[in-house]
């Protein structure tokens, strides 16, 4: 939980005034990214305004191990107003969507939609953090649109190029042999190649329109 | 002609008794109904109640005249004058108008006479039937016919016709002929059948051909319209919907015009099921759904046939209603809306709720009150889980059941008592919870103990529960701890603190009543007036509007009952109430005792386990009893007829029946004491047939030894009656004493003028005092409620009231410097400006208030940005705060309480700062607020505000008493660095106003409590006589207490008390002449040596030194004849008048087998030998000469 702490140390230090203050945003031109993305991150708070801090979502979340804020405290970080730690942290990028948070949730806060908006709207906010938690999201986008279903070779290979870190397919070894002895991971191309392609183009349109 | 009553309690649990005995100790006549078959609700099962883990039940019955009701234990039965109680019973109807209602209830049968049945339990031996046993909250089974509470007086079996086979065997088991299935009627119960199938008549008749009913049958709806509208012996009509001319909607309608109490049920094919739901809803008693077979049908008929043949419907005239149906525990293994799906409740045996933890630890429960794991093995580890079913928006809870935290206190301060000393040390307790909520008086302090005695808590919520992998019944929990780790724990036993649902049949008796729920499906009540419904005439008592502890639900109660006695009062005005015959009873203290004893003979278990005849010739050899007799069925009127008889006959001066359940009778004492003369108290009532039940249940009733047994142990037991009897003191009465029918109040507060106001509406005048210059105290500071009303008029519109109001005298500026006297007769001095004034009065209601307590410190009173929450509330509201102008604000609640300062939660506080905050919120939206809290105490519907705030997006952060939030000050800003819990780190608050919640402080209580002889408590709130049963009485009679001086509380919550207080002033005041108990203490002034020991025993105050006389004196109306001071006396100078040393030695005498007795059967000598005559007379020797042995 070392990672947390400091969070919440950094942001002591960094909470002279009173976060939040609708006069604390001086900016002579705001720019409209800034600005999308703060109206996505207000909208998570009003999500999870109801939050009571019973950390039910937390002891209830199967990914929870993995986590480098548990779920409760990023919510309390938010609504604190430190989203900077918020969208640095890798925890709603784990969030696997299995929807045991927002079943359990004794106030019915929508968390699983909140970890989802939080995903978005780090992706709005681009940065280091979201280039490296975004980057398995993206790459397996990317695989089902141009493969039309999963490669796990070509997604890894793809994902190691994004990770940008030359140490990471060690990491991953022990996994990817076994997953080549169980037959799991071939190096054979795929029959449905773009064969989602439309699917896509529609999604992509009628996100386009408002 | 209906029976007529002054007023209708409907639910018999502990608010539905307080409201009732409050009505009927005012001499009004209630009619008490509960839909169970027994009394108590919700409290029958359990048997420890905080704060001192006993029942205490029996503190709520009468102190004034106690003899009016029987004095025994709540928990088995109410047996009071004035109140008729109707159990298994619906409302079904309230129509008319306030104060002339007519109530149409409906009394489900039990099939079995409770005049016939002797509660041998045959038949529950003969029933086949298991089903779950609901008194144990199902962890033990019963038998359809079976006994709904072990410990109910008169206790008669039950047959649950639901659970029923129809085998009949109980019917066949039963010695006396008591179960009544009705076999005989069936063939006059005529059956009409509307329905187009040509042979539907017929197909039924074949079916129930074993029933016998007979069947008529109608091809459409006109033709069965005119079957009904010539034949008027038709018991029953069954619609089938796809009936047509006309269609079933309106052949229901038309057939309740013409026969409108006639019983209609529906039959429909499965796709049409709507439609006879409809017509259920239009009024048919219920439906059948196709196809019909005869192996569901038959049972289905027959049984509805039972139950319309013996229901009963009564018809009352009532002038006011009070509900009191309390509320139901939530179950969390409903499969819709249940918690227990994932905390494996239903599934893992160890997983259960706090009602079955209650049950487990009863002396009659199913473990006898041993606590173990389900496998046998010892609960080490024990964890209870806080809010399971209430603060849950997913199981549509958004309010808190606000009795729970302090079960679970409970529960788990009562295992560690429970295993204390084990081998393996104390269970280890462990309380899982959100916000302990202990915002009750003594609460807080009650937390502190458990605390203290090793209760841990840990605030998390727990959401899944599996079983331990290692060890299959235990029971593992993962939770993430303050410190965000995910911690994993075993236990033993998991105790769900499930909430408050409203009851089960609530929608049915709004319905009926007529009133209108809230969202949550709770009566709807009024803010101000919390006991008054939607509804005129009708009002909320107990539980009924909101969930509450004991305390509040009595305090509610009076409440009602007091609304309901001014509405009774305005047609039948208690002052104007003549006096009520007082029997007449000779005087027999020059008479030599002569007892006649009539032994009851008409149950066969009597006569099947001795001989009779033998027992009542050795009964007739006892000294002083003048003749024994048999009487048949002493329980009826005819038997009943017997023993007057004799008795005006033989002129008895002593009465003693022989007979089952002595409680039951003490009305019928009364009667024939009226009747023949005699004080009631010279009579008793023993009970013999219990007693051979255990030889009737052995195998062998025929066995000689097992005869002399049951004999020698019925003879004992008269014969400890017949001494008992003869020792009682038949000297007359004191002479009752005068009531002065005028009442002093003590503070002109929101709770002294309610009280007036309360008193003054039943006539009595009532003088005012208030300390200060204008009436309102601290109420007029308020501006606005949490929901929204506006205080400031409800308090100028009462101010307005009180001073027009003719019975009020209102004295401001003045002080009661002076008082004497006891409850009837109290002589008061009020000091006012110009002088002072003499003030006579029967009771004194002491409403003094209290204060927003004021501590300098976090720089209040330095810096102008600190400030009262009282304070904010009132700049809020005159404008001189503009909410948008502000950047920040900080807000500390428990500031200085729930710590060694004080040790209380004001309970108001967090409201207060709610409603701040939302006004705040709702004038600046984007204003930032943070709150820094211990728990927030938001209880009962109060918690829709608390997820209001969180959702404007208030900040909520929880301190720990250990580690408080520091506040220093920029240019006069306040900063407060607070350590977050969720964070695991501190943070900074700047912010432009810090708002503390001070709390509430009681005004100066000392003198007042010195001038009127009452207490204080630690905190210097004024000392009820019992938090819980009787929270607005003093130990003193004829004083009470409520409002701020008693607790903290809402002004709700402070109307509620007055009202009961006023209730509870007014049943004095009700009486021309006060009577004392018969059962009081004395003084034997010559052996008395002024030693003062009894003074301090004495739990009634009842008992002073006149040193004018120089002696103890004992107030007689004070007395309760609990016998402390004769324990305490060394010198045997207190003596209990009706309890004499003689007499209870000659009981232990009898008991023992000690006195002679001639033997004149010649049955073979039992045990008792016939020598040793010296106790005899040695007994009364000894105590004349004083007691040798003390009895402290």
């Amino acid at each position: 939980m070392a990672p947390a702490t400091e969070h919440a140390d950094a942001a002591t230090a960094k909470a002279p005034e009173a976060p939040r203050a609708p006069a604390a945003a001086p900016a002579p031109a705001p720019d409209p990214r800034a600005q999308a993305l703060e109206a996505a991150l207000d909208e998570v708070r009003h999500m999870v305004a109801g939050c009571m801090q019973c950390g039910t979502c937390s002891a209830s979340c199967p990914n929870q191990f993995a986590m480098d804020l548990t779920p409760r405290r990023m919510w309390r970080l938010l609504l604190h107003g430190y989203a900077d730690e918020v969208m640095d942290s890798k925890t709603f990028y784990l969030c696997s969507s299995c929807y045991g948070c927002t079943l359990r949730c004794p106030r019915g806060l929508p968390l699983t939609r909140a970890m989802a908006a939080l995903k978005r709207a780090s992706i709005l906010r681009g940065g280091p953090g979201q280039r490296r938690h975004g980057a398995f999201y993206a790459t397996f986008v990317d695989n089902v649109r141009r493969l039309g279903r999963v490669n796990e070779t070509d997604l890894m290979a793809h994902y190691f190029v994004a990770l940008r870190d030359p140490l990471a397919p060690f990491s991953f070894m022990p996994l990817g042999l076994r997953m080549l002895a169980k037959g799991k991971a071939g190096l054979h191309g795929s029959p449905q190649r773009g064969r989602l392609g439309p699917l896509f183009a529609k999604v992509r349109e009628m996100e386009e329109k408002p | 002609m209906n029976k007529s009553y002054d007023a209708l309690v409907v639910g018999a649990g502990i608010g539905g008794i307080r409201a009732a005995l409050d009505l009927a100790e005012t001499g009004r006549k209630v009619v008490l109904t509960d839909t169970r078959p027994h009394i108590g609700g919700l409290l029958a099962q359990l048997d420890y109640q905080f704060p001192n883990d006993h029942c205490g039940m029996c503190k709520m019955l009468p102190l004034t005249e106690r003899d009016s009701s029987s004095q025994f234990c709540m928990r088995k039965g109410l047996f009071h004058k004035n109140i008729d109680i109707l159990l298994h019973t619906d409302l079904l109807e309230l129509s008319g108008e306030p104060g002339t209602f007519k109530a149409v209830l409906s009394r489900q049968s039990s099939f079995v006479d409770p005049e016939k049945c002797i509660g041998c339990g045959l038949c529950a031996e003969a029933c086949p039937v298991s089903v779950p046993h609901e008194f144990n909250a199902g962890l033990t089974q019963r038998t359809a016919v079976h006994l709904p509470v072990p410990h109910a007086i008169p206790n008669h079996y039950v047959v649950d016709l639901d659970s029923c086979e129809r085998c009949w065997q109980c019917h066949d088991a039963c010695p006396t002929r008591a179960i009544d299935f009705r076999f005989s009627e069936r063939k006059d119960f005529r059956i009409l059948v509307a329905s187009p199938r040509p042979d539907a008549a017929e197909r039924l008749a074949g079916w129930f051909k074993h029933q016998n009913f007979p069947f008529l049958h109608a091809k459409t709806g006109q033709e069965a319209l005119d079957t009904l509208a010539k034949d008027e012996t038709i018991r029953l009509l069954v619609i089938d919907v796809r009936i047509d001319d006309p269609d079933a909607e309106r052949l229901l309608e038309r057939a309740q015009e013409i026969r409108p109490t006639l019983p209609v049920v529906a039959s429909c094919p499965p796709e049409r099921e709507h439609e006879a739901r409809a017509l259920v809803d239009l009024g048919a008693r219920d439906y059948v759904v196709g196809p019909l077979n005869p192996a569901t049908l038959v049972p289905w008929l027959d049984k509805l046939y039972m139950r319309l043949v013996s229901e009963e419907r009564i018809e009352v005239d009532v002038a006011a209603v009070v509900l009191a149906a309390g509320f139901d525990c939530y179950d969390p293994g409903d499969p819709l809306h249940g918690a227990g799906q994932t905390l494996g409740y239903g599934r893992l045996p160890g997983v259960v709720t706090s009602l079955e933890f209650e049950r487990m630890c009863s002396s009659t429960g199913p473990s006898g009150g041993r606590l173990a794991r389900h496998d046998g093995q010892e609960l080490k580890r024990i964890a209870w889980l806080q809010c399971v079913g209430s603060r849950d928006l997913q199981k549509k809870a958004d309010y808190c059941s606000s009795v729970c935290c302090m079960i679970s206190l409970k529960e788990a301060n009562l295992a560690r008592k429970r295993t204390f000393g084990r081998k393996g040390g104390p269970a280890e307790c462990t309380v899982f919870y959100m916000d302990m909520r202990v915002f009750g008086k003594e609460y807080q302090s009650y937390r502190d103990t458990a605390e203290s005695n090793g209760v841990r808590f840990v605030p998390a919520r727990l959401h899944t529960v599996l079983p331990d992998p290692d060890d299959p019944a235990a029971l593992r929990v993962q939770y993430v701890d303050d410190a965000g780790r995910i911690t994993t724990e075993t236990f033993d036993m998991l105790v769900l603190a499930v909430g408050a649902r409203p009851p089960k049949a609530m929608q049915r008796l709004a319905r009926a009543a007529g009133i209108e729920t809230n969202e949550w499906g709770f009566c709807a009540t009024d803010y101000f007036e919390p006991a008054r419904t939607s509804r005129v005439g009708v009002f909320a008592g107990g539980a009924f509007g909101q969930p509450r502890d004991i305390a509040e639900s009595v305090i509610q109660s009076g409440a009602a009952a007091c609304n309901a006695s001014r509405l009774v009062n305005l047609f039948a005005p208690i002052k104007d109430r003549g006096p009520e015959p007082e029997p007449r009873y000779r005087d027999v203290s020059r008479e030599q005792p002569r007892i006649l004893a009539a032994l009851c003979s008409s149950c066969p278990t009597l006569d099947r386990a001795l001989d009779v005849d033998d027992l009542a010739r050795r009964l007739e050899g006892v000294e002083s009893v003048v003749r024994v007799m048999r009487v048949d069925n002493a329980c009826t009127g005819e038997g009943w007829k017997a023993v007057a008889e004799a008795a005006a006959e033989l002129e008895p001066n002593r009465i003693l029946i022989g007979a089952c359940m002595p409680y039951a009778y003490v009305p019928r004492l009364r009667e024939l004491g009226a009747a023949i003369g005699l004080n009631p108290a010279l009579m008793d009532v023993v009970d013999v047939h219990s007693l051979v039940m255990g030889a009737m249940s052995t195998k062998h009733p025929t066995d000689a030894a097992v005869r002399e047994r049951a004999e020698e142990d019925v003879f004992t037991r008269v014969h400890m009656s017949l001494m008992r009897l003869m020792g009682a003191d038949p000297s007359p009465l004191p002479e009752p004493q005068e009531v002065t029918r005028a009442a002093l109040v003590v503070g002109g507060g929101l709770a002294g003028m309610t009280a007036a106001m309360a008193i003054a509406d039943h006539g009595y005048p009532v003088t005012l005092v208030e300390e200060a210059e204008h009436l309102g105290g601290t109420a007029m500071k308020l501006r606005r409620t949490l929901s929204g009303q506006d205080p400031v008029r409800f308090m100028e519109d009462l101010v307005g009231q009180v001073t027009r109001h003719p019975n009020i005298t209102v004295h401001t500026d003045a002080r009661v410097a002076l008082s004497m006297g006891r409850a009837g007769r109290f002589f008061s001095v009020v000091s006012l400006d110009e002088g002072s004034a003499p003030v006579e009065h029967g009771v004194t209601v002491l409403a003094t208030g209290g204060h927003e307590s004021r501590i300098y410190d976090y720089g209040f009173r330095v810096h102008k940005s600190v400030l009262t929450q009282l304070e904010l509330e009132q700049r809020l509201a005159s404008g001189e705060i503009d909410a948008s102008a502000l950047s920040g604000v900080a807000m500390m609640q428990c500031w200085r309480s729930r710590d060694e300062h004080r040790n209380y939660c004001s309970r108001v506080c967090c409201a207060g700062m709610l409603k701040n905050l939302l006004l705040l919120k709702e004038r600046a939206p984007d204003l930032p607020v943070y709150v820094f809290y211990r728990d927030i105490m938001s209880y009962g519907f109060s918690e829709q505000y608390y997820t209001k705030a969180r959702e404007a997006g208030a900040i909520f952060v929880r301190y720990s008493p250990e580690n408080r939030p520091q506040v220093e000050f920029e240019d006069g800003r306040p900063v407060i660095t607070a350590y977050d819990p969720v964070l695991a780190a501190p943070i900074r608050v700047h912010a432009d106003l810090l708002a503390l919640s001070t709390g509430i402080e009681p005004n100066e209580n000392w003198e007042l409590a010195e001038i009127f002889g009452v207490h204080l408590d630690a905190n210097g709130f004024f000392q009820e006589a019992d938090y819980k049963w009787r929270p607005v009485d003093f130990l003193k009679q004829g004083v009470f207490v409520c409002g701020l001086a008693r607790a903290p509380g809402s002004m709700g919550e402070t109307v509620a008390s007055a009202k009961a207080a006023a209730q509870r002033a007014v049943r004095v005041l009700s009486e021309k002449r006060l009577v004392c108990g018969s059962v009081v203490a004395e003084v034997r002034d010559s052996l008395c040596s002024r030693c003062g020991r009894c003074i301090d025993v004495c739990p009634y105050g009842a008992r002073s030194l006149d040193l004018d006389r120089d002696r103890i004196v004992v107030d007689e109306l004070l007395c309760q004849g609990c016998g402390s001071c004769a324990a305490a006396c060394p010198n045997g100078a207190s003596v209990l008048r009706g309890f004499t040393d003689v007499q209870v030695m000659s009981v232990i005498d009898a008991a023992l087998g000690n006195l002679p007795t001639p033997r004149t059967a010649p049955a073979p000598a039992a045990a008792t030998p016939e020598s040793d005559p010296e106790p005899a007379t040695a007994a009364p020797d000894a105590a004349d000469t004083g007691p040798t042995e003390d009895p402290a």
